[in-house]
């Protein structure tokens, strides 16, 4: 069997927590089908671009599924946490594999937690979103390019931010923490354009507000050229960041 | 295995310094040292964990430097630090080990019976890892070695934690594996196991190996300070003990505060034992057994690393 197989296995079984896997996939489903719902009453649909005009809770259901990609991304950090402070990095590290072949094993098992749970999330919200989905062949490659960088630039966040606190028991605590950030500064809840000043300029700078505005404009068919310079700058973004993880990621001393 | 100079610089102070040994196919080599002396630092250097800051070895006919991936297929390390999967149940931990390590199917189910037969872990082989024990967890990591296929295992103090039954399992299971074909490196702080298991051993200290050779060598050479042991009827005597002290041929005296019994370190015990007593004839005190204490490696090595403790100081005071 081929040696990520193996290695991506191994994280799948090893260093999940089904506890907070489960978490991962409730939590999303309180804002489609509470918030969601609750707020539709008060906010009149707007438009998203493109000339799309979407209601409250279909804009907000969107940006649960993606809200998804970052929780997941969250697990790579948990990964690499757990083998740390278990001594199996080093275990591994002694064994017949690279340190770039167990690092992209992370990554993968990460992308394969981000994009089962957005889809699973997806599904679960299909009641919601499922009328206006039309899916084209565009639409669908926005949508999985959204959901491929948004994982991967949120799993090499995740796990430079468990380098840097492996000896304390404070990556869970930071973890959530920078969560909240990523999320309150984004367009899972509310367009960009609609946030206090200081809030936008930080939107702008946020990974996970071009994951779901891709993602919303695949969805929505509500593509336009400020979606298309946003898929640039993601991509970027993501490329930076795993840079960054794989560098800090070496140096891990042992 | 041949080691060439091998150094570790840990800021500027040296944990690793210009180590050289060579370790033969089939041979358990001992790495014997005090807390802090470098054997850990020396096997993560050996296991391609750590890069070495100057000098190299030769791993299984691989150049530690370039080859490492290919040792890495080819060696087995249980690391001093404990490692186990948290998520998953003692057989599920084995078997997963073993498919990471690309063992096949079948072979994993048959090579898992046996090292829970071989190291008594069946009344635990299907409880979660976090739940056991510390000596019940360092016998996992011990097995798990053995799942997979290798012609060189690295064990650092491997028998910590473990009971005395599973401990004399484990040396003789290694015994059977050397037999087989296995080449072992081996460290521990109990210098009885490393009489038992090792062919040779090397002395480290500060860095740098001060000795290596077998253990009798060891011990002959340096087990040369005898020990005789006495008893007195009465207990003690102040008289006896302050003028014994004084003789010449006897290098330190103590008294062993639980049975009383005398202990003396001496280089010739031929001539202490006629002194014991007649020194006890003139105290009028009786003894009631006295015997030569074997030499032990532990004399040997406590007596290895006093020396280059002391050859340390000397260097100093010159330079
Ligand atoms: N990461 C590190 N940073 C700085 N110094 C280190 C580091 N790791 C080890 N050392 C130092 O290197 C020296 C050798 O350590 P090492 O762990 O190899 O000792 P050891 O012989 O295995 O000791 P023990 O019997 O306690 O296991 C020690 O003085 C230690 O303080
Ligand atoms: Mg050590």
């Amino acid at each position: 069997m081929n040696i990520y197989l193996r290695l991506v296995y191994r994280n799948l079984r090893a260093n999940l927590d089904r506890a907070s896997l489960f978490f991962e996939l409730i939590f999303p489903l309180f804002f489609i089908f509470v918030q969601g719902f609750g707020l539709n009453g008060i906010v009149p649909p707007f438009e998203i671009g493109n000339g799309r005009v979407i209601s409250y809770s279909l804009f907000l259901a969107a940006g649960a599924v993606t809200l998804t990609v970052i929780n997941g991304g969250t697990n790579a950090g948990t990964q690499l946490w757990f083998d740390r402070k278990n001594g199996m990095f080093e275990q591994i590290l002694m064994g017949p594999f690279t340190r770039a072949q167990y690092i992209l094993s992370i990554i993968f098992a990460t992308l394969i937690i981000g994009v089962a749970g957005s889809l699973l999330v997806f599904l679960f919200a299909f009641p919601v979103l499922g009328a206006s989905f039309n899916p084209s062949l565009s639409g669908v490659l926005t949508i999985a390019a959204a959901l491929f960088l948004g994982t991967v630039f949120f799993g090499a966040f995740a796990i430079a931010l468990s380098v840097a606190l492996k000896s304390s028991e404070t990556f869970q605590i930071v973890s959530t923490f920078a969560f909240f950030i990523f999320l309150f500064t984004s367009s899972v809840f509310f367009p960009a354009t609609s946030a206090p000043s200081a809030i936008q300029v930080a939107s702008l700078a946020n990974p996970l507000t071009y994951t779901t505005d891709i993602f919303r404009a695949g969805l929505f068919d509500a593509m336009t050229p400020t979606v298309s310079l946003e898929l640039g700058i993601l991509a970027l973004e993501a490329v930076v960041m795993f840079a960054i993880a794989v560098i800090v990621f070496h140096r891990i001393r042992v | 295995m041949g080691v060439n100079q091998l150094s570790r610089l840990y800021g500027d102070k040296p944990a690793v310094d210009r180590v050289s040994f060579d370790v033969e196919r089939s041979e358990v080599f001992g790495f014997l040292g005090p807390n802090g002396a470098g054997k850990t630092t020396t096997i993560k250097m050996l296991t391609t964990l750590l890069q070495p800051t100057s000098g190299g070895a030769n791993v299984l006919g691989f150049d530690l430097k370039t080859e490492g991936r290919k040792i890495r297929e080819r060696i087995g390390v249980v690391q001093q630090q404990d490692s186990f999967d948290q998520g998953l149940n003692v057989e599920t931990s084995l078997d997963i080990y073993g498919l990471i390590w690309n063992v096949p199917r079948t072979e994993r189910k048959t090579r898992i019976e046996e090292v829970i037969a071989r190291f008594g872990m069946e009344e635990f082989r299907k409880m979660p890892t976090v739940d056991l024990s510390a000596g019940q967890r360092r016998r996992v990591q011990v097995a798990r070695e053995f799942i997979h296929d290798m012609d060189l295992l690295f064990l650092d103090e491997p028998t910590v934690g473990l009971d005395p039954i599973v401990r004399r399992a484990l040396l003789d299971y290694l015994k059977e594996r050397v037999h087989k074909g296995l080449t072992i490196f081996f460290t521990t702080h109990i210098l009885e196991e490393a009489e038992y298991l090792c062919d040779r051993i090397a002395v480290i200290n500060q860095g740098r190996i001060v000795q290596i050779d077998t253990p009798e060598n060891l011990k002959r050479r340096f087990g040369s300070a005898r020990a005789v042991e006495f008893k007195l009827l009465q207990g003690s005597s102040e008289a006896l003990a302050s003028a014994l002290s004084s003789s010449a041929d006897v290098t330190r005296l103590v008294q062993d505060s639980g049975t009383g019994a005398y202990r003396v370190t001496t280089t010739r015990p031929e001539s202490v034992i006629p002194e014991i007593y007649r020194l006890a004839e003139r105290h009028a005190v009786t003894v009631s057994s006295i015997y030569i204490a074997e030499t032990t490696l532990e004399d040997a090595f406590i007596h290895m690393v006093t020396d280059d403790e002391n050859g340390r100081e000397t260097e100093r005071g010159l330079g």
